[in-house]
């Protein structure tokens, strides 16, 4: 593998974004570049992976950035980075391509595709750095990007609108912030206590201990809780994923977040110690009682968006678990589950959006009926809430199980009673999300007992061509890693015994 | 009495400084004012003069400094301290001098260069203005090559004694008069305190050369208490000029009152000087005492961030804005002498360089794009800056570029890469470093808001345009060169500025 596909990885993004804002100067050509730029992006991406190896080999990019500080152009690609960047390429595409046909109010809309390549290139950074600094630089590409999505394309309707969803960005941006620079303090008493920035040698070597190794254990766990979210830091989520347009609700749902649970994983395991009592059961905990709030906000809410917002509170609540427990399932289930939220969700934010545009409201209290006026989108919806609350067969349900199971079995030096409870604990956040999905489903798309009729339509029709095509890859990976997960926990587990080495 | 030979090439730099200051005054004298501050289009090509004067020296002066580049270690005027003992000079130059000098000679071209959009306005005597910034100039070149304390506090005082009058320099205007009648109040005061606690010093150790200060501390002088004191009170002399809080009062006002240029000048070289003063004093002259200052210091960085950012999120003023996040800035910069321990100053001081390298451009784009809409909005409201973008982008994409750096955030990748220098310079203090984090994501909150106006569509599309003066167009792409330049290559910067001090 060489240089030219990793640098070109990042950098196709950037180049297709600048052929965008050329052609898009005038007329609406440039959304169409940027389409096209995103399934360039989609083959380089399979392309990287092809010829990659599940394990980091060597062969990767390794050059001085800034020497004076040790920071290094270091990227990579193995088994536990490549399913999370061909999940990213693929719902990216799929944006790019839907936002061709179904333009956002607020006009601009090559700017908001350029936005989301250059968005897009920050993730996959994120997703190829092994340089601790490089990969908390690629973390803020994303941010004033995703900033200026949600604050200029973002939904201002009702009362006070505009001034709720320049909040909504607002808070985004510095919850986030405040998270990553915690993070770079974290990562910069790692390199004081571990002597170099670079991950794949601080997996290698380092041994924490002390307490300024548990002191960066903490500010980067509490950088990355902002990000993932862990709760009580998710409280910039809800807004700002029910105030995004859909495709903003869609990346940041389904790749943004992604980015926090992949640094638990690559920058935060190999930082921490197992012996430390308490900071893993600790974040698992927190963990797990986002999973149970999630479950109970999302019974509570009233608008579709915000539902599926905190559902995934949830879903990264299980993340977060699998990935404390410290074990190789655990790893496995924690790149599992991050797959799978990334496709289901994704898919869910862009079927809610198909809702809202056709009825002018995600209002759950004025939703009814919706089978009889549209019911292949409201197929749609059932299918996704199935993945999305883990039925077996489809991709969300592997992900789940195999965290719960992770954390029945944690690592030997850490408190096998607490994770237990914490296992049992989340299954019962399982079945809260079957009740509050059900729910969401009996009120909305089936005639409720009121009998009430459906509200009437802005725009009518059922789910079109355009739709389908945006949607069916997400449809498909949905079932295919539902029926075959080995396709990804193989990879998974020769790349992290490669990069973490003793975990059982 | 034997006549000392001087290293010419040492002090070249601040004598052609200096020596263009006379010229440019001359120049004024011969030409006369009537015909250089013409307001208007009635003015004549003249009226560039000083300022291509200025411009032109400061590149004459580079000269020097890179030649002295490859061997950067120089002395002159020195004394044999006793008739065996180590050789004590007064001015040096070495790695780190000729980074400061670079900052210095970068700095006050383009503030020469941002001046020249006052030219219109006719209200700055274009002679006065060059010969100050200039006299000023060579006080802060002289600054970074002291190394005893009563050059220091003089090459000090020839840096303010300028930026006083520059502060108060337009004509007719009130506000500037009280902007520059408090600044020099503010300076004077801290001036007596620094002098005071370097009787101190020189009382304890009987030196003022920052070398035999440091060896008289490291053998233990007594009494320690009156050298402690006798650091703090230069510390706190030497904050006043870097608007560390508590003594940052007058900053908003005077950088309001003043020309935009000035303002610059203020925020960046002035600045800089003033952080020169402090690393020669603290990191050269008193590392033995680092275990007392270095709190003291950090105590006053983590107010200094904290109130900046705070009182920067209520303005609408922009250059009150910028005033306040320079405030905030300078907090960032104190960061790293709070991890000073005795013996090893350089490798925390290198983060603080560092930062105050990048700071330097990074600011002097935002002042001058700021100079180019003053021409058309001087009342500087935040949303006289609603769609630059769209309506100027010569000078908005710049602007947007100058805040995201400031605030730290990609594509102002130096930015984010300074403030890891200083995260990773000051680690030992954790903290401290905490507290710097969250100030970062609170300066966010005022730069998004300003980045949020300029990318909104604008009032009234392809109405007018602005008429960006030339030499303020050189000045914006000179800093926005240099910032997307070192974003992709931070380590063309960023390697030989902490090689000098690492």
């Amino acid at each position: 593998m060489n240089a030219l596909v990793l640098n070109g990885l990042v950098a196709a993004p950037v180049v297709m974004a600048a052929m965008a804002m050329l052609v898009g100067r005038r007329g609406r050509a440039g959304v169409g570049v940027a389409a096209f730029g995103g399934l360039v992006v989609l083959a380089w991406s399979v392309w990287a992976v092809v010829v990659s190896t599940t394990a980091l080999d060597g062969s990767h990019v390794d050059v001085a950035w800034v020497e004076a500080v040790g920071i290094r152009w270091h990227l990579g690609l193995d088994g536990i980075s490549a399913p999370l960047v061909l999940m990213s390429t693929v719902v990216f595409a799929c944006a790019l391509i839907a936002l061709v046909r179904n333009a956002p109010e607020g006009g601009g809309t090559t700017a908001l595709a350029v936005l989301l390549l250059v968005i897009e290139a920050g993730v996959l950074g994120s997703f190829l750095a092994l340089d601790l600094v490089l990969f908390f630089a690629f973390f803020e590409v994303a941010l004033i990007p995703m900033w200026f999505v949600i604050d200029r394309w973002g939904d201002a309707h009702g009362p006070r609108g505009e001034a709720l969803r320049r909040r909504a960005a607002t808070r985004f941006l510095v919850f986030t912030v405040l998270g990553s620079a915690l993070m770079l303090v974290g990562f910069v008493l790692v390199r004081a206590e571990a002597g170099t920035f670079d991950i794949v040698e601080i997996a290698a070597s380092y041994q924490p201990s002390g307490a300024t190794a548990l002191a960066a254990a903490v500010l980067v766990a509490l950088g990355l809780a902002v990000k993932t979210p862990l709760w009580p830091l998710h409280i910039w989520l809800p807004d700002a994923h029910s105030k995004a347009p859909t495709v903003g609700s869609v990346v940041l749902a389904a790749v943004l977040l992604k980015l926090g649970t992949y640094g638990f994983l690559r920058f935060w395991l190999p930082v921490v110690d197992p012996g430390w009592e308490w900071l893993q059961p600790v974040v698992a905990g927190l963990a797990v009682v986002g999973i149970v709030y999630a479950a109970l906000a999302c019974l509570a809410q009233t608008d579709l968006k915000r539902l599926i917002a905190y559902s995934s509170v949830g879903h990264m609540g299980f993340v977060v678990l699998a990935a404390t427990t410290f074990t190789l399932g655990g790893v496995q289930a924690a790149v599992y589950a991050s797959v799978a939220h990334g496709i289901i969700t994704g898919l869910l934010f862009f079927l809610v959006g198909a809702v809202k545009d056709r009825y002018g409201t995600g209002d759950l209290g004025r939703l009814r009926a919706l089978y009889g006026q549209v019911p292949r989108l409201g197929g749609l919806v059932a299918f996704a809430a199935m993945a999305s609350l883990g039925l077996p067969g489809l991709a969300g349900f592997w992900g789940e199980m195999l965290a719960i199971r992770s954390a029945v079995f944690p690592d030997g030096s850490l408190p096998r009673e607490t994770f237990v409870l914490l296992a049992v604990i989340a299954a019962f956040g399982v079945i809260l999300a079957s009740a509050y999905f059900l729910a969401m489903i009996r009120s909305a798309f089936q005639s409720g007992e009121t009998g009430a009729a459906p509200p009437e339509p802005v725009v009518r029709g059922d789910v079109t061509a355009w739709e389908w095509l945006t949607w069916s890859p997400l449809v498909a990976a949905t079932l295919v890693f539902g029926v075959a997960p080995g396709l990804l926990l193989t990879p998974v587990a020769e790349a992290t015994v490669a990069f973490l080495g003793g975990l059982r | 009495m034997t006549v000392q030979s001087i290293d010419w090439l040492a002090v070249a730099a601040p004598t052609v400084l200096a020596v263009a200051a006379v010229l440019v005054l001359m120049v004024d004298a011969f030409v006369g004012h009537d015909r250089l501050d013409l307001p208007g289009d009635r003015g004549s090509g003249l009226a560039l003069l000083p300022s291509a004067l200025t411009v032109l020296a400061t590149a004459v002066a580079a000269v020097p400094t890179v030649l002295l580049w490859q061997e950067p270690v120089r002395s002159t005027f020195c004394i044999e301290d006793g008739v065996e003992g180590p050789l004590l000079c007064s001015f040096a130059t070495d790695g780190f001098t000729l980074v400061f000098w670079g900052i210095v000679l970068f700095g006050t071209a383009v503030v020469a260069l941002i001046g020249t959009a006052s030219v219109v306005e006719g209200r700055i005597p274009q002679g006065e203005w060059h010969f100050l910034l200039l006299s000023s100039a060579a006080g802060a070149l002289t600054i970074a090559a002291s190394r005893d304390l009563i050059t220091l506090l003089v090459a000090l005082e020839v840096v303010s004694l300028p930026a006083f009058a520059l502060a108060g320099l337009r004509r007719g205007d009130p506000r500037a008069a009280e902007a520059a009648l408090k600044f020099f109040l503010v300076s004077v005061v801290s001036t007596a305190v620094t002098l005071m606690g370097i009787s101190l010093l020189y009382g304890v150790t009987g030196s003022v050369f920052l070398d035999a200060v440091a060896a008289s501390v490291a053998q233990g002088a007594e009494p320690e208490s009156v050298l402690i004191a006798g650091a703090l009170l230069t510390v706190v002399g030497l904050a006043f000029k870097v608007a560390a809080v508590p003594f940052h009062m007058w900053v908003p006002d005077t950088y309001v009152g003043a020309p935009i240029a000035v303002a610059a000048y203020l925020s960046v070289v002035s600045k800089a000087a003033g952080f020169v003063g402090l690393m020669l004093v603290l990191g050269r002259g008193l590392p033995g005492l680092a275990d007392a200052w270095a709190p003291v210091v950090a105590v006053m960085a983590a107010l200094t961030m904290t109130v900046g950012n705070v009182l920067a999120l209520r303005q609408d003023h922009a250059v009150r804005l910028l005033a306040w996040s320079s405030v905030a800035q300078a907090g960032y910069i104190l960061v790293p002498f709070g991890a000073v321990r005795p013996g090893a100053a350089g490798d925390a001081l290198a983060g603080s360089l560092g930062y105050l390298a990048v700071y330097a451009f990074i600011n002097l784009g935002a002042f001058a794009v700021a100079a180019v809409v003053g021409t058309r909005h001087p009342a500087q409201r935040l949303s006289d800056y609603r769609g630059l973008i769209a309506e100027e982008p010569g000078a908005g994409w710049p602007l947007a570029f100058a805040l995201v750096a400031l605030a730290g955030l990609p594509p102002g990748v130096i930015g984010l890469l300074a403030k890891v220098i200083v995260f990773d310079a000051a680690s030992s203090v954790t903290w401290l470093v905490v507290v710097m984090a969250v100030n970062v994501a609170i300066g966010l909150v005022y730069y998004a808001k300003w980045l949020r106006e300029l990318f909104r569509p604008a009032v009234s599309v392809g109405a007018s345009t602005y008429d960006v003066p030339n030499g303020v167009g050189v000045a914006i792409g000179m800093t926005f060169v240099a910032g997307v330049l070192f974003s992709v290559l931070p380590g063309w910067l960023l390697d030989p500025v902490l090689a000098t001090l690492g």
